[in-house]
């Protein structure tokens, strides 16, 4: 065969090939597909004696721009059957894929999530959230919110692991860190801030309302979450406090402080604001504001004791801080680093004394030792036993 | 002149020049690879299959240990890259087959490069594996595993009736891509703050580290095809530092990379499985605030893997045209192709069966056998011709 014949032999075949690949079934049946598919945005899990899967999904159409947001749940014995049971009552493939957030109830238990992980097409990097009681209601609250304010995806924890003072985790941190030596794992808890006001806003009810196979009418079970007039309606979020866990399931929830505490310590926040009340000239100063710019954490362990040290950067600003630094001094910015240092010592420390009463170790000191010293902790070590001190340093830039 | 550039197809092998016909398309005159193609694939064969599915692996056997394992593994193998590059020195002109055939003669050179052919198509079938695996569950989930399979084949084929040269092109155009995907990914590694210290404490269980080890040298020996640059390569002064710096650079990529894997999935180890791979690592810590940018680079790293097989299906199908005394590039990749497909589609569609076959005892001995063997092998056949022409220069 002459290199002008191969060359025409080749062609043809390109072209074959490109031909197959642009019209081969699962191409030419493209839109068929998006219709058979549900993409769900965000899932509560709930526990107890059944499993409960709550989604929250959008349902794309062939018509550009018409989707509808809506929320379903389902419940099984297992979390294999709900996710099987889903399907069924979207009555399409639901794509687990495309989760952002997964949002747990008060009694789903952590081996629920490292089944979701492993058998379902969760990925490993989506954030967690925690309900302070059911994940359903906070799921159909968020719809609700979402729907209103127009929010197309939920990444707003994305939002507070960047930018904000809030200690966040994915699912495989999560797993991870409650299998870790500390055996202890933390999710913020995410709440609603409810307003009274029925009339406002056009989201009114938090599923149903724009119909879809998800919605009462479900042939899986599925129930459809509404709200009715006169309910209070969703205004926003708050992620101030953290659900804790251990081995046994969630142990309790920290408070705002403590929770700061944890974020100090255990997340990689670089952002947010500090707030503490300076003693300046024999005055209390309330509420000298300043905003974090870097830290860095040590967690340095000998036998019995460990030092948790913390070096903050910090840009003090507000209107409180220029009149008390009118001057230029020096003195004024010693005594708001001195009040920096001491407000975050306090979170730091109200994390791990109320984190200890719950029998959990969110700031890992625990880890430290059996990363660093596993023979004594094999063989001596006791959260009890062990002194651990905190140190602040704050820089002032 | 060799046997492409005039055209011609040698399809009978003749005594004496039958070595260096069979074993590639051009004869020994060419050099078909520069040195700089020769740096470029040995810093793929470095990280590609080790940094794919591998650390997985080694993290379900032994856990936060699994980087240790990696190194260990990454050592031997670069050993053998010494040893081969020391054969590439001593064989500058003559090319392996032409050098096994003068050394052992032509049958015993015949026997020992089907034994080697065998094991880089073992070594083919468990990278298509992997590719396979990886791709089938995640990135291409949905798309039939047969159909995949053909595509993947087409590639190997079209590899195949091509020269050594070619694909070292092709990986040279491909290497700046992956160092800057992997650049990337370990950039945001370092500045993310991620936690490397969950790597500690190591070897708290011997028993499971030295099982773990023990079982995964399929994955050592990425280096044998290399023989096919013997006498191939237009080497330079400096060429034999800077491919060995290559391989270690690249080793140690794999040993970082795995670290972070071992990190992540330390405290998990049973969590991680064939869908996992850079791109869950990365965001372990911080979440997924980087969007697709990591994985973006992590899913364009991997094309590594395909060159790397595509050397392994080359290299096998220039064995058997050497066993066989055939040039039919062409046929014998068809068949090659064939052979793959059967073994991945039919013989090794039980994932479990071929996982526990690999990983067996028996199969990682052997593979670490071929890993030391074949390059001794090579430096062993140089030095006895460099002493033979040694003696004739001072005969005559």
């Amino acid at each position: 065969m002459t290199t002008k014949k191969k060359l025409i032999v080749y062609k043809i075949l390109l072209f074959a090939f490109a031909f197959l690949v642009a019209f081969m079934p699962s191409t030419v049946s493209r839109s068929r597909e998006v219709n058979s598919r549900v993409i769900v945005e965000i899932i509560g899990v709930d526990g107890g004696e059944s499993v409960s899967i709550t989604a929250q999904y959008v349902m794309p159409t062939e018509a550009q721009g018409s989707t509808s947001k809506d929320t379903v749940t389902v419940e099984a014995d297992t979390l294999a059957e709900a996710v099987e049971a889903l399907n069924t009552a979207l009555g399409r493939r639901a794509e687990l894929g495309h989760c952002s957030m997964v949002i747990v109830g008060k009694d789903a238990s952590a081996d629920l999530l490292g089944e979701l992980m492993s058998s379902t097409d969760v990925t490993a990097d989506v954030y967690l959230s925690a309900a302070e009681d059911k994940a359903s209601d906070l799921v159909g609250d968020l719809t609700a919110f979402m729907k209103k304010t127009g929010a197309t995806d939920a990444d707003f924890i994305a939002y507070g692991a960047q930018k904000a003072h809030v200690a966040t985790n994915t699912l495989l941190g999560f797993l991870s860190d409650l299998g870790s030596a500390s055996e202890s794992a933390y999710i913020p808890l995410v709440e609603m801030i409810q307003s009274e006001d029925a009339g406002q806003g056009g989201g009114a009810s938090s599923g149903g309302e724009q119909g879809g196979s998800g919605g009462s009418g479900s042939s899986g079970g599925g129930e459809s979450k509404g709200g009715g007039a006169g309910e209070a309606q969703p205004t926003g979020m708050k992620v101030e406090r953290l659900a804790l866990y251990n081995k046994d399931g969630r142990a309790g929830i920290l408070d705002n402080t403590a929770a700061r505490g944890v974020a100090w310590v255990s997340a990689p926040v670089e952002k947010g604001i500090v707030a503490a009340d300076v003693e300046f000239d024999g005055e209390d100063i309330k509420n000298v504001t300043g905003r974090l710019l870097k830290k860095y954490v040590n967690i340095k362990v000998k036998p019995y004791s460990a030092t948790v040290k913390l070096k903050a950067y910090i840009e003090p600003n507000g209107d409180k801080f220029n009149a008390l630094d009118a001057d230029k001094s020096g003195a004024a910015k010693k005594a708001v680093r001195d009040g920096f240092a001491k407000a975050i010592k306090e979170e730091m420390e109200s994390a791990y004394r109320t984190a200890s009463d719950m029998e959990c170790d969110p700031l890992f000191i625990g880890r430290q030792f059996y990363r660093f010293m596993p023979k004594f902790f094999s063989q001596s070590y006791l959260p009890a036993n062990v002194n651990v001190e905190f140190v602040v340093e704050v820089i002032l830039r | 002149m060799n046997a492409q550039s005039t055209g011609k197809v040698n399809n009978k092998i003749g005594a004496g020049e039958s070595a260096q016909d069979a074993g590639s398309t051009n004869t020994a005159e060419s050099k078909q690879a520069t040195s700089r193609q020769l740096i470029a694939i040995i810093f793929i064969l470095a990280i590609a299959t080790k940094m794919f599915l591998l650390p997985i692996f080694l993290i379900r056997t032994t856990g936060r240990d699994a980087y240790i394992a990696m190194a260990i593994g990454g050592g031997i193998d670069l050993v053998a890259l010494g040893v081969m590059i020391a054969a590439m020195y001593l064989s500058r002109e003559v090319d392996f087959f032409t050098l096994l055939s003068s050394t052992i003669g032509k049958v015993g050179a015949k026997i020992a490069v089907a034994l080697i052919g065998l094991f880089l198509f073992f070594k083919l079938n468990t990278a298509v594996a992997e590719i396979l695996a990886f791709y089938g569950n995640n990135v291409l989930n949905g798309f039939n595993v047969s159909l995949m399979t053909i595509v993947l084949l087409v590639f190997f084929a079209a590899v195949g009736v091509h020269t050594l040269r070619a694909l070292c092109r092709l990986n040279e155009l491909l290497v700046p891509l992956i160092v800057a995907c992997l650049t990337v990914l370990a950039v945001i590694v370092i500045l993310t703050g991620f936690d490397l210290a969950n790597i500690f404490p190591s070897l708290q269980n011997p028993e499971s580290f030295t099982d773990g080890l023990m079982r995964h040298a399929a994955w050592i020996g990425d280096f044998t095809p290399l023989v096919l640059f013997m006498g191939r390569t237009k080497l330079k002064k400096s060429t034999g530092a800077f491919a060995a710096g290559a391989g270690a650079i690249g080793t140690a990529v794999a040993v970082f990379f795995t670290m972070i894997m071992s990190a992540a999935f330390g405290n998990v180890p049973m969590l991680a499985d064939s869908t996992t791979n850079l791109s869950n690592i990365l965001q372990f810590s911080i979440g997924n605030v980087y969007g697709r940018i990591d994985m973006f680079s992590s899913i364009l790293w991997s094309i590594s893997v395909f060159i790397e097989a595509a050397l392994f299906f080359y290299a096998t199908c220039r064995c058997v045209a050497f066993v066989i005394g055939k040039n039919a590039h062409f046929w014998i990749s068809l068949a090659v192709t064939v052979l793959v497909y059967i073994a991945q589609v039919f013989a090794l569609a039980d994932r479990t069966l071929f996982s526990l076959a690999v990983t067996s005892l028996p199969t990682s001995a052997v593979i670490f056998a071929f890993t030391i063997a074949v390059p001794t092998l090579a430096v062993t056949c140089a030095l006895v011709q460099r002493n033979k022409r040694n003696r004739a220069e001072r005969d005559s």
